[in-house]
């Protein structure tokens, strides 16, 4: 039961090979073997969403999947996003518009929000806080997070014409 | 050198916001050094027992197993920020008396060290605890007065403070009275929530100093403690924080500091050197740290027909939960506060903070305001309806004002702004100024037969700062570095930076103060070895009290560097005006040396077919003194709005018999995106502090406080019941409209 399996899994566009234990969580295997440790846990059971990560193009609780289950797909993480001199627009927004202030929940924010803007890239205000109503902030009270989400929405949007 | 001054007031960015967006900021979990071991903490899990006997030797044994430490191995065994009233580790072995007793469910009982965190888990199963249960005490009201029932045998009563307030005649003042409104409240135990469970990494440092890196609020105080249960001299304990996941008062306490700090030490004696590293879950984390205080209350305020309040008469009595944390303190501020910004002339307080077998209260943003301000707002709201008069109209005849005397019979500090901040507050919120008084707006929206709108008003102060004679101070060093001019300088500050900006604003001041752009200011914060004491992140004090250390020490500095130092260093304790004690008898004192001051309107809807309370719209109006960084002022308004609004609302913290039914996020819910204010309107003022640093108060707790009373007052607007128990779930609602018909 506890034989470990070996998977393949490509993070941040870097292919990994590593024999898990089978019940590893995916969140655990991104921050104990990959030491990404971008991807935060807050509560272990998928409801906080500080865990979320991209996996095949799809916001998921790395909370709730297994590493063997991520075997053969492709995640992106809060790692991977942007680099400290060359910030995604959306992590530049969050900075801009104070949408963080004790920071733990903003990469599963980031991650849940990056999908979306790709399939909607012109939010409304409502659709926004539909996308982030699965994301617990203790902090900011949200409005602001709300704010760089339409904000990045518009500067994406600029640079995708 | 000339001065542009361009730093304060300024929505600058936070320096640590591109390491948090990036995933780069590395909080206490994310910290892994070479060759680290794990450590879990075995729980009580049961909330009052005798530990008759621990037998781990079955654990040991296993492979990978590196120590099991008990209460034996505790050098002194006791720990308590007020006072040393909790062991360590409970169970038999150690010199503490009672210390074999566990007396709520998240005491500790052992500690695991293991090469990996599997086996920590492994070998905590092999560990067999021989418990005597002993009978649950859960009700404070009923440990109020049951000497036979001991939390503490080895005291004589379950009550561990009491504070008394008199002042003038309270049956003379009720006398003068022409209605007299009698209240009995509950308020709510609240879990903090923040998204950061406790973790943190220990090891022994290049000077041999045990050494954690953890989140905290306040790393002197995390050493201090940590060297009293370690026997240690405090400068052979070292305290780091690296990036914080939120506190609001929930990381005040220990949780996982002595832990840590014992395991490393005790694995050093062994003739191991590993760090040890340990990862609460959230389940750990809600059993295992403090909550906000639930108070029941009993009181009776009379005031005349022109509105002037006469008599106020309370009585609190809360539960402390097993261990004292900061009761004493929080108490203190429930005191003063559940008479509200009012001079009243005449008024009896008596409080009690008792032992259960409850998880132990704390501290939690507010620290008593809100249970005190959720108590004087509701009266004085049901005081304006008796009279028939404005509920901003009899705030204005009785408000705190420049000189006024407060409950404890002495003058405010100067600065007292609480009238402009009602005043401003209800002009936004579209009350009159006539000739007859305050007049509120007449609510626009219809309502039908389902839906009833109501508004509701309410306002709060909130001391800055440590009260009641705790010592109060604050430390900055600053080195200036260059040759003919400043081309770059260092603050070395402990200011614990939780996400609230804090290091924000200290790079704001010292840009401003040198003229210096910020990139050229370099911070060293939160280490006990480099930087000195600065007190706690909490008390919404470290704007005010931090800002005052750092215009300390770049005075200071700046003469040095006239004087041809290089570079030129600099240190500053800052000390605020000097606060008393509560005298035994009259409750006379010198509570606080300064206070911010707030109001808020809320506007809101009742569904009364579900008891479903929908916001519309809060107003807010906070005289911050001075808005160093407007941006983050906003930050702490909207985040403590919301806060409240959960406290208000919907967090339901339940406890049976010194159990928890709600230890995870699924059963104890906050506040998501969907369930917050549609529109929170956030006015700041700025009224100087006289002794605020360039006018500063603090601000962090203040929008928490009226934010409860107001929705209440706006649900009795809407529906005609006052609720003087939250949170107000549809269920409550519910259940209240159907008792009313």
């Amino acid at each position: 039961m506890n034989t470990p399996i070996n998977i393949k899994v490509k993070v941040n566009g870097k292919e990994y090979k590593r024999a898990v234990e089978p019940r590893l969580l995916l969140s655990d295997f991104l921050r104990h073997d990959l030491e990404l440790t971008g991807t935060h846990v807050g509560c272990e059971h998928g409801m906080c969403g500080a865990c979320t990560v991209i996996m095949d193009g799809v916001s998921v609780r790395s909370c709730l999947i297994f590493a063997v289950q991520a075997d053969g797909h492709e995640i992106e993480t809060a790692d991977g996003l942007g680099t400290e001199d060359a910030l995604h627009p959306l992590q530049q927004a969050f900075m801009e518009e104070h949408a963080l202030q004790c920071g733990f929940c903003t990469p599963g924010f980031l991650m849940t929000i990056i999908p979306f803007l790709r399939e909607n890239p012109n939010p409304t205000d409502e659709e926004i806080r539909t996308a982030i109503d699965g994301n617990l902030c203790r902090c900011t009270g949200y409005e602001n997070i709300v704010k760089a989400v339409k904000k990045a929405s518009v500067k994406m949007a600029g640079k995708a014409k | 050198m000339s001065k542009i001054k361009h730093m304060i007031g300024k929505s600058i960015e936070k320096p640590d916001a591109r390491d948090k967006v990036t995933g780069q900021a590395l909080y206490p979990g994310d910290i892994n050094l070479p060759g680290q071991a794990y450590m879990k903490v075995l729980f009580a899990e049961r909330p009052h027992a005798i530990i008759q006997d621990i037998d781990i030797s079955k654990a040991v044994k296993l492979p990978g197993v590196i120590a099991v430490l008990t209460a034996k191995d505790v050098p002194v065994n006791e720990y308590g920020l007020i006072m040393n009233d909790q062991p360590v580790l409970c169970g038999p072995g150690s010199k503490k008396p009672f210390a074999e007793r566990v007396r709520f469910i998240g005491d500790q009982v052992a500690l695991i060290i293991a090469e990996s965190e599997s086996l920590t888990e492994q070998a905590k199963k092999m560990i067999n605890v021989e418990y005597q249960d002993l009978p649950v005490i859960s009700d404070a009201r009923e440990a109020k007065n049951d000497h036979g029932k001991l939390v503490h045998p080895d005291r004589e009563s379950n009550v561990f403070c009491h504070y008394q307030i008199r002042k003038g005649d309270l049956e003379k003042g009720l006398h003068e009275a022409d209605v007299i409104i009698e209240g009995e409240y509950i308020t709510p135990v609240q879990e903090h929530a923040f998204l950061q469970p406790e973790a943190g990494i220990a090891y022994i440092d290049e000077e041999d100093r045990v050494t954690i890196m953890v989140a905290g609020q306040w790393t002197h105080e995390d050493q201090e403690q940590i060297a009293h249960s370690l026997d240690l001299p405090p400068d052979k304990i070292r305290v780091i924080y690296p990036a914080i996941g939120g506190a609001f008062g929930g990381r005040e306490d220990m949780s996982v500091q002595i832990d840590l700090a014992l395991a490393a030490w005790h694995l050093m004696k062994m003739g191991i050197h590993k760090p040890v590293k340990t990862i609460w879950s959230r389940e750990e984390s809600i059993i295992g740290h403090h909550k906000r205080h639930p108070y029941f209350v009993k009181t009776r305020w009379g005031a005349t027909h022109e509105g002037k309040i006469t008599a106020a008469e309370v009585e609190l009595v809360t539960d402390g939960g097993a261990y004292a944390y900061t009761s004493t303190k929080v108490m203190g501020n429930a005191t003063l506060m559940c008479t509200g910004p009012y001079e009243i002339p005449n008024v009896k307080v008596d409080s009690y903070a008792v032992y259960t077998n409850n998880i132990p209260n704390g501290a939690f943003r507010g620290f008593g305001g809100p249970q005190g301000a959720f108590v004087a707002e509701c009266q004085v709201n049901k005081l304006a309806e008796a009279i028939n008069m404005d509920p901003v109209e009899i705030r204005m005849r009785n408000l705190l004002r420049e000189g006024s005397l407060l409950s404890v019979d002495t003058p405010m500090p100067k600065g007292v702004t609480i009238d402009k901040v009602v005043h401003k507050c209800a002009e936004k919120a579209g009350w009159k100024n006539t000739d007859k008084g305050w007049q509120a707006p007449a609510i626009s929206k219809k309502n039908t037969d389902i839906i009833k709108h109501g508004i509701g008003f309410a306002c709060s102060y909130k001391n800055v700062g440590f009260s009641f004679g705790a010592p109060e101070s604050c430390t900055a060093k600053v080195e200036l570095h260059g040759k003919d001019t400043i081309e770059h300088a260092i603050l070395y500050h402990s200011g614990a930076d939780v996400g609230q900006g804090a290091h924000t604003i200290f790079i704001q001041f010292m840009a401003e103060l040198l003229n210096l752009p910020l990139e050229k200011i370099h911070l060293i914060a939160s280490d006990t070895a480099r930087t000195g004491q600065s007190g706690s992140a909490s008390a919404s004090r470290i704007t005010f009290m931090a800002g005052n250390s750092i215009v300390g020490a770049v005075n200071n500095a700046l003469k040095k560097w006239i004087n041809n130092e290089r570079p030129a260093i600099a240190e500053y304790e800052f000390r605020p005006p000097k606060t008393t004690p509560f005298d035994p008898q009259t409750g006379k004192c010198q509570p606080n040396f300064s206070y911010g001051y707030v109001a808020q309107v809320v506007d809101l809807e009742v569904d009364t077919q579900t008891g479903k309370i929908k916001l519309d719209k809060v107003i807010c109006v906070d005289d911050v003194g001075k808005a160093v960084n407007p941006l983050l002022v906003r930050g702490q308004i909207e985040g403590a709005t919301v806060q409240a609004q959960g406290y208000a609302l919907m967090e339901n913290f339940i406890q049976k018999e010194g159990r928890t039914y709600t230890p995870t996020l699924s059963t104890y819910l906050i506040p998501t995106i969907l369930d917050i204010p549609e529109q929170i309107n956030s006015i700041i003022l700025e009224e100087a502090d006289p002794i605020g640093p360039l006018g500063a108060r603090g601000m962090g707790e203040m929008p928490f406080l009226p934010f409860t009373p107001a929705v209440v007052a706006a649900v009795h607007a809407a529906t005609g019941i006052w609720f003087d128990e939250f949170p107000l779930t549809p269920e409550r609602v519910i259940s209240k409209l159907h008792e009313k018909g």
